[in-house]
């Protein structure tokens, strides 16, 4: 029906800000460590995702690398890379490409020896040796690993996923093969929580996480309606016809990328976030430092310097929402009136002592 | 810094161990460790995102060297020659090349970190056949696997509760003999395998076995740190860490280099630590008070707490030294129920973020001080039997604390619901097993999963863990193929590739899946249910769940009341989720049970569909009586009434008919001369397992 290489603007997309804020973010700020997208079917959820590949910037590689070592960084290469690279150290000669950032995509469907790498079948019959065959982990280093409906993934496969994100590293001791290689992605899931819930661990290591609903007013779902009709019908068109806008949001995420190192936080915001998290009874300290990552994420976005108390506030619904400690069948829901609360309180001595409490 | 490829070659770049803010009781815990390895391993208990993973990791960089035999893949101690491979034992009589002369070289290497990561298949953890080796030669070699290269080092698994139970096993026998006996793939081969285990878990994500649990020396519970002056200082390093980690590293070097020192001076002084009789004595004492199951604890407890005196470089042990080592021995060891396990863990330690890094290092504190406290003051460990919280192991029995101080909403929840429902205790002394319960089909047959049936599957779906040379379902296992096929190799017509594949070599895989048995419990949540009997329901239910936590089965919940069946639990693996449910479990209204084994029935028809694989158990607890009907908004009046109970029976017998649903009826009728036996009735009708519930309540009271 549509061509592959013709996605769906990112900009094209009607409402869902929420959404759009949070995967932009990601795009300026890889260490935000992703997003889980929840809502009903149909919300643009995986248009949304695939959309922002075309608004990634580009990253160098080393060439060839199957699992796009950076060239700069000699602690995060691949064996073959880190070989390489200190053949001639520090003179930068590891022969590099630039390309796009990838998404890869992890079908719920994928078996171990895809997802984390196996034995090279063919070299072993032919060769008689022993090689490893990279697996999706391997192409989604450095890039935008996405799951659509995460939460009907195998439990192993959950497990693996678990096991690298923890380090950026997948280990592979499997099938005669001794293998280890930088695996550092963006993890991306979509689910509609109506299908289950995601195991706690699984959820924790999504750095964001929003709630979307289908849109309700009649004007703009008539809008989506037109956009995706016009779409259909002449895919080069349309896109051509959001070049403008496309390019202007591209532009102000790599002018954030530039800002960034440059944001500052003060201390008594840092505070803030550390307050907000324990008021609102988070487990370990993830949250913190995505709320920390993620405000400073808003602040360049928004080409502030310094970051301020409603960057914390964004931030604090897209880092709290999926942390909060909850009941069982408990919806996820944040207390948005306590946030504002905590962010406006004058701080007070008790205020350590009261999130001891829970 | 270290030189070993080994050790580097994964993680280059670790945050620096003595940059992590507080957590100081898995951190003195580490540091034991890596300072005697005859501590026999640590296990990490903590919520996500407490810094568990990287305090291990970073541990790399503290550990001393030891001195190896070079060019032996064991790592072999050049100084204890009883402990030596076949190698170098070959090495010693001057029988092999490496060493004509008969002596040993040796060479100095840090000691290594080994990970077991999840998707490890046996070939690699144990040591296989020489691929590459068997093509070219024809001739068989050992390739060392994992517990070869962790030999005298560690092996650290990461979310070690979702490791495979088969690969656990073979790790946990390897930790106990010290030696790893290789018999496959036409290799006979054995080698030492000293190391100490380290294993970081999330218990949100299920528990780990009572055996497994027994075999790590030490253990800690690790949570958040709640004041928020700390949480900034961890987002200030982490943040720096993460945006330029060269620089940051450097700055913590000098502390590193320090504590590094430390430990080496520690394993110097270990050896001439003394520890007198009586404190001896009193280590005894706290491990029988705490009901310890078996003497390991014991020992582990007088080597921690020698360590700990080695590591404030004192040469004898103090009462003081024996309280902490008990703190790290005996949390789960301790016959205690999980629950309360992990209170006593949690309040044990939750103020360590403002309390511990003031009173815990090395500070020798007078004995006599500490005396005092062991009773009422030192609240860490629940060590004498007077302080009574709860929680305490006066009672073998499942002692749920359901009510308590701490808890807000409890019984007492009288708000709004009130009216609606009533919360019944949990009564702590009911236990009942499924152990009994027979599944029909055969495990060899359907294989499938879980601890309560076998753990394998033959669907080409799960986790491949090994391989067979029995043929069942074409689910080719290449590896395992390539190396039965490779000694052949010479022998055989080519055509060109290395490697030709005969029938015979043809190896297929066995996999397994996690999750375990679906246990649904369909629990009657009507006014009948009275209190006494309620809070009874509630415990056996628990005892069942406590089970299936340690089955890793999954537990369903359905309840009904008033005019219909609800889903309160759909299938899932957090018996934690169940049981909270359970505590919160509001009755009251009518009984609709017909609504009840519809639903469960449903949930567990769904299920099917979803994994075929599954062995469903069905739970009913239920005295049998039913006033809600199917149909007319469930008032059956009159001459209808007996209406009710024939859908019921009917329905069983649908039930019945499903023959891969096992059922069990709990019944909570009271027996008493004129009680109506419909549970009964509904039991047999079903061919369930049948318990009364009063024998079940009795039977458990001394």
């Amino acid at each position: 029906m549509r061509k592959r290489t013709l996605n769906f603007p990112f900009t094209a997309i009607v409402g869902q800000e929420k959404m759009k804020l949070g995967l932009i973010l990601n795009a300026i700020n890889p260490r935000l460590s992703g997003i889980l997208i929840r809502g009903e079917k149909g919300t643009a959820k995986s248009i949304a995702v695939r959309a922002l590949a075309a608004l990634l910037p580009e990253i160098e590689v080393v060439e060839d690398c199957p699992f796009s070592c950076d060239p700069r960084t000699p602690g995060k290469m691949c064996p073959r890379c880190t070989e390489l690279y200190h053949k001639n150290p520090g003179t930068g000669e590891i022969p590099a490409a630039k390309r796009r950032t990838k998404v890869v995509d992890l079908p719920i469907n994928a078996t171990e020896d895809r997802v984390v790498g196996t034995l090279d079948i063919e070299h072993a019959i032919k060769k008689g040796e022993k090689r490893f065959e990279p697996g999706v982990l391997a192409e989604a280093n450095r890039g935008i690993l996405y799951v659509d409906e995460v939460n009907l993934l195998d439990d192993h496969i959950v497990d693996i996923l678990l096991d690298s994100a923890a380090m950026g590293v997948n280990t592979v001791e499997r099938e005669g093969v001794s293998y280890s290689h930088p695996a550092e992605f963006i993890l991306v899931g979509t689910m509609n929580p109506e299908e289950g819930e995601l195991r706690p661990q699984l959820l924790d290591r999504f750095g964001l996480c929003i709630k979307i609903e289908g849109i309700k007013d009649i004007d703009q779902r008539a809008e989506v309606v037109r956009r995706w009709g016009d779409y259909e019908q002449d895919p080069e068109g349309f896109v051509e016809q959001w070049k403008d806008a496309e390019d202007k949001l591209a532009a102000g995420i790599v002018a954030a990328r530039e800002l960034l190192p440059e944001v500052t936080i003060p201390e008594s915001i840092l505070l803030k976030i550390s307050e907000l998290a324990v008021e609102i009874g988070v487990d370990g300290h993830r949250s913190d430092l995505t709320m920390m990552k993620a405000a400073r994420t808003i602040a360049a976005f928004r080409q502030l310097k310094e970051v301020g108390l409603p960057e914390v506030e964004e931030s604090a619904e897209l880092a709290l929402l999926h942390r909060v400690r909850r009941r069982p069948f408990e919806q996820l829901a944040l207390d948005r009136t306590k946030i504002t609360e905590v962010l406006t309180n004058t701080p007070t001595p008790k205020a350590g002592q009261n999130g001891a409490g829970e | 810094m270290t030189t070993d490829p080994k050790n580097t070659r994964h993680h280059p770049l670790l945050f620096p161990f003595t940059a992590i803010v507080g957590q100081e009781e898995m951190k003195k815990a580490l540091l034991l460790c890596a300072v005697n390895p005859g501590l026999s391993g640590l296990l990490i208990r903590g919520h996500k995102g407490t810094a568990k993973s990287t305090a291990v990791r970073s541990l790399i960089n503290l550990l001393p060297e030891i001195n190896v035999v070079s060019e032996c893949v064991f790592g072999c101690n050049p100084a204890v020659l009883h402990e030596l491979c076949d190698d170098c034992q070959a090495r010693l009589r001057g029988d092999s090349p490496t060493a004509p002369d008969g002596k040993l070289e040796s060479i100095r290497r840090r000691v290594r970190v080994v990970d077991l990561p999840l998707n490890s298949t046996e070939d690699r953890v144990v040591g296989s056949i020489n691929f590459e080796y068997a093509v070219r030669s024809g001739k068989k070699r050992f390739q060392p696997g994992i517990l070869a290269e962790a030999n005298r080092g560690i092996i650290y698994i990461d979310e070690v509760n979702l490791l495979d139970d088969y690969l656990v096993d073979i790790i946990l026998d390897t930790a106990a003999t010290g030696v790893n006996i290789v018999e496959r793939e036409g290799i006979s081969y054995s080698h030492p395998a000293r190391f100490i285990l380290i294993a970081t878990m999330n218990p949100e994500e299920g528990e780990l076995r009572p055996q497994l649990l027994d075999r790590f020396g030490l253990s800690v519970n690790i949570k958040g740190i709640p004041s928020p002056r700390d949480r900034v200082e961890i987002i200030k390093r982490r943040e720096s860490y993460e945006s330029a980690p060269v620089p940051f590293i450097k700055q913590w070097e000098k502390e590193e280099q320090k504590l590094a020192e430390k430990i080496v001076r520690t394993q110097k002084i270990l050896d001439r630590v003394e520890i007198s009789p009586e404190l001896l004595v009193e280590i005894s004492r706290i491990a029988s008070e705490n009901w310890v199951a078996g003497h390991r604890a014991d020992i582990v407890m007088e080597r921690t707490a020698r360590t700990i005196a080695a590591f404030d470089e004192r040469t004898s042990v103090s009462l003081e030294d024996i309280r902490e080592a008990a703190e790290f021995a005996l949390p789960h060891r301790a016959r205690q129920p999980l629950d309360s396990q992990d209170r006593s863990g949690m309040t044990g330690r939750e103020s360590q973020g403002e309390e511990l890094p003031s009173d815990r290092p090395g500070v020798n504190k007078p004995v006599n001080g500490g005396d005092s406290d062991i009773g009422t003051g030192n609240k860490r460990f629940p060590s004498s039997p007077i302080q009574g919280g709860e929680g305490q192991p006066g009672s073998e029995s499942v002692a749920y604390r359901v009510s308590g101080p701490g808890d807000k909403d409890q019984p007492g929840a009288k708000g709004k619901e009130m009216a609606q429902g009533v919360i019944f205790e949990i009564r702590n002394n009911v236990s009942i097993g499924t152990r009994d319960i027979k599944f029909e089909r055969d495990c060899r047959v359907r294989g499938r999963s879980g601890r309560r049936s076998q753990t394998e599957t033959r669907l080409k779906s799960g986790r491949y863990v090994r391989s067979t040379a029995v043929r069942r379902n074409d689910d080719l296992a290449f590896d395992a193929t390539l190396r039965a096929a490779a000694p052949h190799q010479r022998h055989r017509r080519t055509e060109g590739l290395a490697v030709a594949i005969d029938s015979e070599d043809i190896r297929e895989k066995i996999r397994e899946r996690r999750a375990g048995n679906l246990l649904v419990f369909v629990v009657d949540g009507s006014g009948s249910m009275g209190t006494r009997l309620m809070s009874g329901t509630k415990g056996t239910i628990m005892s069942l769940l406590l089970e299936a936590y340690q089955k890793r089965d999954k537990v369903s919940m359905v309840t009904f009341k008033g005019k219909g069946a609800e889903v309160l639990l759909p299938p899932t693996n957090s018996i934690e989720l169940a049981k909270r449910l359970l505590e919160d479990m509001p009755t009251g209204g009518k009984t609709p049970l017909c609504h009840g084994l519809i639903a469960g029935y449903e949930l567990i028809a769904q299920h099917l569909r979803k994994e075929p694989n599954t062995l469903p158990l069905m739970i009913i607890v239920t005295d049998g009586r039913a006033n809600v009907g199917l149909h007319r908004e469930g008032v059956y009046e009159g001459g209808l009434f007996g209406k009710i109970y024939e859908e019921i029976y009917r329905f069983a017998e649908i039930i019945r008919s499903e023959k891969r649903i096992k059922t069990m009826v709990i019944d909570t009728e009271e027996k008493k001369l004129g009680s109506f036996g419909r549970a009964q009735t509904l039991s047999e009708t079903l061919n369930a397992k049948y318990y009364l519930l009063q024998d079940l309540i009795e039977s458990s009271q001394p």
